[in-house]
Parts: C-alpha cells; structure tokens; sequence
C-alpha cells in the first residue's frame, strides 16, 4: 500500500499546483480588494471556505485513479443530467436565471459540475473498446450526448455553460484522432444548431451578442456594461491604479465584478504589466496540462487530461476575452478567479484530475 | 497504442497549444491596445464617470370624497436621501449632517447600516425637509458627497385629524414589511383605513433615472430613464361635507358615529373619537411618539365604530320587539303595569325610571323604553328565539365592510356560556339580554346595519366604502357596487308596527325626544348600556346610543352616535344625532352653490 502512496507522491506535478495556488490567491487578493474599506468582506471569507472545500476535492479527485472516474462516467452523466432537469424545475431563480440548486445552506450549480463529467463522458465513450475506431456513428452519439445537457443549460438560461463545452468537445474529438474533415463536418453541424439555439435564447441574451456584433446599436443600454469593463481595464494602463485608485471597480460602475468580469477589475488594478503576469500564471499551468496530456500513457490518460485543459483554457480565454470586448458577454467565469463556489470546487476538482493523470503515470 | 497514432496525438496536441498561445497573445494584443494606447483616454473617462440614481417617487393616488372633492391629496416635499456608495469619510459625513439638521447621529448611522455600503440607491433618511434646512444641506454640498435632497410628494392632509381612521395613515415600509419582499425600504404604505386597504391601486410604481454625474455631482446626461406610473385615484361613499358635520358634532366626546345611505349601504361618515393626527405619520416619527400613541389608555388609534364592542342596552329591545311579534309571542295589545321593579327568583330587576311608567303596550315600552316589559317580553319570547333574532339582524358577526380589523360583536348562546363562566345559562341572563345587557356585545357599524335594515324593511347591506377606482387618465380599475349580503325576513305589519314606534321615540315625547327636528321626521332608538364600573369615577357613567333614520317615511341617511361614559342615550346621544340631521338637512341647502 505505501509503495504505491509513495509512488504516486513522486509524480506530483508541484508546477501545476504551485501556479493554482498563485491564480487561487491571487483572485483572493482581488476579491479583497474589493471590499477593503466599506465593508462587505464576507465575500473573501466566503470565497476562502470555497477553496477550501476546493482543496478537498482536488486531493480526493487526485487520490481516485482517473481510470475509475472514466469506467463510472455513464453513471456520473446521467447524475449530471438529473441535476439539470432537477435545477430547471425546483432551482432558485436570480435575475429571471434558474441556474441554483439550494443545498441547505449553500448552492450548487449543475452547469458547473457537469463541464467536469461530461469531459469523463467523452472519455469513457471514445475509449470504450465497442467505439474504436471512432465512426461517423459515434460522432453523431457524443453530439446527440452534448445536444441534450446543453439545450437545458441553455434553458436555464446559461448561454456561457452550454457554449464552453463545444471547443472541449471538438478538442477531445481531435485527441482521439478523428479525421480533420470529420471534424470540420462537426463544426458545421454545430453551426446548424444555432439557429435553434437562437431561439431558445432569451432576449436580454440575444441583445447581448447583437450588441457584440454592432456596439452603436445601443450606447446606453446593454452595451453599457461592456463600455465600463473596457474603460476599467484601459484605465489601468501600464501599471494599474493600485487598490484604492481602482475607481471603476470599488464604485461599482463595473458590473458583476466580483464574478464575470473580476479580470477588468484586476486589470484596473494592476495594469498592463498586472495582466502579463497574471497570464504567464495561466499560462504555466496551461502548458503544465498539455504537458500532463502529451506523457500519458493509456489513451483514458491522454484525452482526460486534454479535456481538462481545454476546458480550463476555453473558459480562461473566453472571460477574459469577454472582460476585453473582445467575445460578446455570455456570462463565463474565470476560473480559479471568480466569485463562486460551484466553479471553484469545479476547477480546482479538474486541476486534481490532472493531477490523478500525472500522479499515475509509472510502470 | 500504435507508433503512428503518438504522433498525431503529438501533432495536435501541439496545434491545440499553439492555438490555445495565439489566443492569449491576441488578448494581449487587446490589453496593450486598451491599457497603452488608449489607456490614457479611458483613465480620463473612468475618473469622470460616476453614475447616479435618482428615484422618481409615483404620487400616490388621490382619495376622493363621492362629490369628487379630494380628501386626502399630495404635496412636493423635500426627502434627504443618502447613496451609500458614493459616501466616503461616511462618519465624517454622518456626523456633519447630524450637526446641521439636528438629527441623532445614531438615526443616521443605523439607517445606513441596513443598505449594502456599494449600493447605487439612495436611501431616504429624513422626509419633509423645511426649505431652510434644504439651504443648509446646500451651502455645505461639497463636504457633504453622497447626501441628496430631494423633491417627492408626500401626503397632504387639508385638516390632519379629518376623517383620520376612515382615510388611514400612511408610513414607511416597516422591517416586517421589507422581509415579506412586498415593500423596498424607504416605500411609503398605508398603514390603516382606506389608505391601507388600496394601497396597492392607491401606490403606483416608483420610476427613476440613471444620470451621469460629474466630479462635482451635476448632471452631465440622463442615461435611462423610466417615468413614474402614479397611483390609481379612489372614489369613495364618503360625503365631504356631512363627514365635517358628523366630526364637528362628536369633537367634545369620545365614541363613535356614522352615517349610511340605508337605499345603498354606502358610508357617507365614519368617525371614531379620540382621534389622531394623519400628518404625523408622513415625516419622521420618533419611536417615543409612536409609542406614546399606540399606548395611550384612550386608544386614539382604535376605530370605534368597527372595533369597539359594546353592550347595546336598550337599542336591543327593537330585536325583541320583532321577534316577539314575528313569532306571536308577543302582540301589541298585550299590558303590563310597570313599576319600576321586576321580580325574578330572589332577585330585583330596576326599571332606569324609578317610579315606572305605568301601564304601558308594547309600542308605548318602546316609546318610553320601558325595561319592566321587556324582562317579561324577553322571558316570553325566550333566549332561543332572541339569540336567533339578534343573529338575523347581522349581530355577532361581520358585517363585510372592507376595512381591516372589522370586530364581530358577541351574542350570548346558552350552550357556549355554561363552559365560559361555568354554570348554565339563568332566566336572569335572558332577562338582561332583553335589555341588551349582559353579554351581548355590539359595534356601531352593526347598528348602522339594522337600523338600515328597519329603514328599507329588511335589507342588510354590505356597508360600501369604495365606489371605484380608476387610473388618472380615467381607465376604470375596478368598481364595486352596492351588495346586500343578508335580509330579515319580518311579516310587513311587524315592520310597519316597528317603524312607528320608532317614530314615536323621537316625535310623541319618548326617550328620544331630543332628536326631533321641526319639519323633518326622525325616528330612532335610544340606548344606554351599563358598564361594569371599574371605578368609582367611572360609576354610572353609561355609553350612551343613539340610532336612527330619516326622513321616516323615506329614508335616506341612518345616523347612528355613540358616545363611551356619555350617559343617557336620550340626553347625550340624540342631541348629537339632531346635529347630524340638522347639518345633512338643512345646510344642504347653503352648501349647493359652493360644491356644485
């Protein structure tokens, strides 16, 4: 038993989880910075009890053999879809969004958990032995298992949640070394879906990507929120304004700052050269991801590790894009970052699954 | 797995991390163009930029009188208000104000403490401002950030103690309120009466505006406005004018009285006296002054013409009078020779004229209200048959009015009084009965409702308050009409003999003489319930009643007064009914030029 414990330890990716735990804190700082001075610091305790219990899955993710995770993932797709169905007809309703399942006192949110076992899902279906080599059949099964899941996210509403999990798809698709054109046919499919997915979207969402497309449409209205994330980040300039001068983001004329658009308040902060190092953080434990991927050994190993890092990267890329203007606002958080329980839990449960890919990579 | 799938596993591993790295440096690309280039531009901008919300409070709907004169309406007035967000240095601040306007530091501070500190909302703080104070906030704005003054209507009483309890007073949301998530904090609500039954037509609903302010706080562009939609406006039953006569000539008491339209059921006056100040409530109340009110030993707050239940006394034996009559129990020719003195079993029940009256029928007992005649009546016709009567006739029960906190009354079943007082029920209780005594407790409001019901021969109204409510450009919201909710069955001949006697009260020298008005015909009841005295100052002062109708033929209005410790329902309460009428009657007539 301890040889294997011991074992285990030696692979422990101390990289990746160092530059975790430097975003972790990070966002931690931010979110302080927040509320220093006028009050409403429990969001940082808050924050800091999410990490912890964070922390906690990570360590039990990273301690179950990812193998194990993939066998039981039909198990977990199906738990993961009764969430959503559940979360659609007994959640809490914020702002028109059904997107919280109360859990005594705390809240859980499906969308989140299920980025997690949908990757586990695609895993365990592209290395099935009855998928090999991966047909035009199996292409259509994993569309028609992502169709499901992502029309009810959407439902909620949760444009962000359901548009993430398409590059993770494709992503997964690519590592189990579907032909390009396969893919590209995919894309096109997925393209077609719009139209549908259009239509379910709410108003207040398709104003959103209307807006995107031609910010004059409306100066004042929806588009304000982007005009003020795009004057906090600028106004950062080289340096930042330091945590008293961030006056976009302490006198709330950034919305959702605490979640969607907490990098425009940490660009406000710490400016340009801020941003820079924040993304080399990323980006180390990015690289550590695609890293963990290109080692492993069995094929679970492999694509495990690939959706995980392409999830945590979409996700990253699409925030901050969208704390930018750079992508239309759809409601993503940045992970590791964000105000959250639900993704913190999440991501730093996708990090310990990294973390199992690496650990056991021996023998 | 196969040499050949490694590389292309590496192969796209390594396009996907190229791809995922061109994204990023395109996001820098991104950043170096907002944070460099254009980052002094936009620095400027977000030292500009504050965003202010101003609340544009909905004036509340007006309530008018059946005339369409305005009982209560609305006035501009000034509102302090605090945006929590834009406080800074908020002790420094805080104690400023308090220093400039007098108010309690404490006040102010707890105020703030319930509203998130980031919030955009301003929070009202003070309402009713005099002008001088508003100068004063002023001349000191610029070290005061985050403080706001305000112009919003607030209620405008044009007497503040007129028709206090029908119209209701109206405060701001309380804490309990807030919780229920109905309110937002700084709402005004009614509280009571009119304002709080319709408070959700009379309210409207709250616009506002988001404004772009500069540095200093002035304006700088209007961002999104929403107008406010003001409050439905209510016409009620209420007759501006006879409410006046009807509160001039219960200003000296403490009691109740009302007028109804016994063709409709409408109220056209309510009053309950002692009464309150409706404007206190629209600016700061002090939680000293709140309590004093609320535990004063008169009960100002109490509507006594709903809520006080007392001891009918001798305006019952109408009930007994008809129910001996409809059931052929008792007959007019019947005599008995009173006293004075009625013997039952031991006991020795008075007459209220110690010498008696003589021989007397059963319209002369009514006339004179003589008691001796209607212990034997009552023990005639039994407590049965009575508590079936009173019950008939709407008592011990509500009467459907709209108006909150409405009481029921009480009447006396024998089977429910054994497990009450623990022993059965005694002729003596049914001889007290009969007199309206004991138990048997009445409202005001459900004596209007008989004595409508004599008028009109037995319909029981449901007492109307509201005719209709409508937006103020005139869409109709909702209107009620005129519901009658029970109706008393009695052989005409017993309403016909009913009617007369009680036109004999007032007009052939009976209890109610006092009520008679020349060349208007007057008929009523008197009553004076006994009260356990709880003191010797409070011994024998009795509530004097006085319920009646006019004109007796053709009744238009049913006055009803009573007076708490008044005394004798003929010498207290009937004075007060003949000012009613004289004032509905006959300075109609002045009034016609003037309203219209």
């Amino acid at each position: 038993m301890l040889k294997v414990d011991r074992r285990l330890l030696q692979n422990v990716d101390w990289l990746l989880l160092a530059s975790t735990l430097v975003v972790v804190g990070v966002g931690l700082v931010t979110l302080w910075s927040l509320s220093h001075g006028r009050g409403g610091s429990v969001v940082v305790w808050r924050q800091l009890s999410w990490v912890g219990l964070g922390l906690l899955a990570l360590v039990g993710v990273a301690s179950v053999d990812y193998r194990s995770l993939a066998r039981a993932a039909p198990g977990f797709y199906l738990v993961g879809l009764g969430l959503l169905l559940t979360v659609l007809v007994a959640g809490r309703t914020v702002s028109g969004a059904r997107r919280w399942l109360p859990l005594g006192p705390v809240s859980l949110q499906p969308a989140e958990l299920f980025k997690l076992l949908f990757i586990l899902t695609l895993v365990w279906v592209l290395t099935s032995r009855w998928a090999q080599p991966p047909s035009r059949g199996i292409l259509w099964l994993v569309l028609g298992l992502l169709a499901a899941p992502s029309f009810l996210i959407l439902r909620q509403p949760d444009l962000g949640s359901a548009v993430v999990l398409f590059p993770v798809l494709l992503a997964i698709l690519a590592g189990a070394g579907v032909r390009l054109r396969e893919l590209a046919g995919l894309s096109l499919a997925g393209l077609a879906g719009l139209p549908l997915g259009w239509l379910v979207l709410k108003d207040y969402q398709r104003e959103r990507i209307l807006v995107y497309l031609d910010p004059v449409r409306d100066p004042l209205g929806t588009a304000y929120n982007v005009i003020q994330a795009k004057i906090a980040v600028g106004s950062g300039q080289l340096l930042g304004k330091g945590i008293a001068g961030a006056t976009q983001s302490r006198l709330a004329f950034l919305p959702e700052r605490h979640t969607d658009f907490i990098f425009a308040v940490f660009a406000e902060t710490w400016g340009f050269v801020g941003c820079l190092l924040l993304i080399l953080c990323y980006g180390c434990l990015l690289l550590r991801g695609f890293e963990i991927a290109a080692t492993a050994r069995d094929a679970p190993g492999r694509l495990t590790a690939l959706g995980a890092t392409s999830l945590l990267a979409t996700q990253t890329l699409m925030n901050m894009g969208m704390a930018t203007g750079l992508l239309p606002a759809v409601g993503i958080p940045l992970p590791l970052m964000s105000y959250g329980g639900s993704s913190m839990v999440v991501t730093l449960s996708t990090v310990g699954l990294l973390l199992s890919v690496r650990m056991r990579q021996f023998g | 797995m196969g040499g050949v799938r490694r590389d292309l596993w590496r192969q796209r591993l390594l396009t996907m991390t190229v791809a995922i790295g061109v994204g990023f440096l395109v996001l820098l690309g991104q950043l170096w163009y907002l944070q460099v280039l254009e980052g002094a531009r936009l620095r400027e901008l977000s030292e500009r930029n504050r965003i202010r919300v101003r609340l544009a409070a909905a004036p509340r709907g007006v309530l008018f009188d059946r005339n369409g004169i305005p009982l209560v309406d609305n006035r501009p007035a000034f509102t302090l208000s605090l945006i929590p967000r834009e406080m800074e240095n908020r002790q420094t601040v805080l104690a400023r104000l308090a220093v400039l306007l007098n108010i309690p530091y404490a006040d102010l501070a707890e105020t703030l403490e319930r509203v998130p500190p980031d919030s955009f909302m301003p929070v009202r703080v003070r309402r009713g401002l005099t002008l001088e104070e508003v100068t004063r906030v002023e001349e000191w704005k610029l070290e005061l950030p985050g403080v706001v003054v305000e112009v919003e209507p607030q209620r405008a009483y044009s007497a503040s103690r007129f028709a206090a309890h029908l119209l209701g007073f109206v405060r701001e949301a309380s804490e309990e309120q807030i919780r229920q998530g109905r309110y937002r904090r700084g709402d005004m609500v009614g509280q009571s009466g009119l304002e709080r039954l319709l408070d959700r037509y009379l309210r409207g609903r709250d616009g506002g505006e988001r404004i772009e302010v500069d540095a200093l706080g002035r304006p700088v562009r209007v961002v999104r406005r929403q107008e406010p939609a003001p409050g439905a406006h209510v016409v009620t039953t209420v007759d501006w004018r006879i409410q006046e006569v009807v509160e001039r000539a219960m200003s000296a008491h403490a009691g109740a009285a009302l007028v109804m339209d016994p063709r409709t059921g409408d109220i056209l006056a309510l009053t309950s006296s002692p009464t309150f100040d409706l404007d206190q409530f629209t600016g700061p109340l002090g939680r000293d002054a709140w309590l004093r009110l609320v535990r004063d030993p008169q009960a100002p707050l109490l509507n006594r013409a709903l809520q006080g239940q007392y001891p009918p006394g001798s305006l019952f034996k109408v009930v007994v009078a008809a129910a001996g009559l409809q059931e052929g129990s008792l007959t007019p020719m019947d005599h008995v020779f009173c006293n004075g003195e009625f013997h039952l079993g031991g006991r020795t029940f008075k007459d209220w004229k110690e010498e008696g009256h003589g021989q007397v029928d059963l319209r002369r007992a009514l006339v004179q209200s003589c008691n001796i005649y209607f212990y034997r009546a009552g023990l005639k016709v039994g407590v049965e048959v009575l508590t079936r009567y009173a019950k008939a006739f709407g008592l011990g029960a509500l009467t459907g009015i709209a108006l909150p906190g409405e009481r029921p009354g009480l009447v006396p079943s024998p089977d429910v009084t054994r497990g009450r007082r623990g022993w059965a029920w005694q002729a003596g209780d049914t001889v007290n009965l009969s007199i309206g005594q004991g138990e048997l407790l009445v409202t005001p409001l459900q004596v209007a409702r008989l004595m409508a019901a004599v008028a009109t021969r037995g319909i029981l109204w449901k007492p109307r308050l509201v005719q209709r409510v409508e937006q103020p450009d005139g869409k109709l919201v909702y209107s009620a009409s005129s519901e009658m909710n029970g109706y008393v069955e009695l052989a005409p001949v017993v309403w016909e003999f009913l009617r007369q006697s009680l036109w004999g009260v007032v007009n052939e020298g009976g209890t109610g003489a006092a009520a008679r008005l020349p060349g208007l015909d007057v008929a009523g009841k008197t009553g004076t319930a006994q009260i356990v005295a709880k003191s010797d100052a409070a011994r024998g002062q009795e509530h004097a009643w006085f319920a009646a109708y006019a004109p007796a033929n053709d009744p238009q209005f049913v006055v009803v007064v009573l007076v708490e410790h008044g005394g004798r329902g003929g010498q207290v309460g009937a004075p007060i009914a003949r000012r009613i009428f004289q004032g509905i009657f006959l300075e109609k007539v002045a009034m016609v030029g003037a309203s219209g």
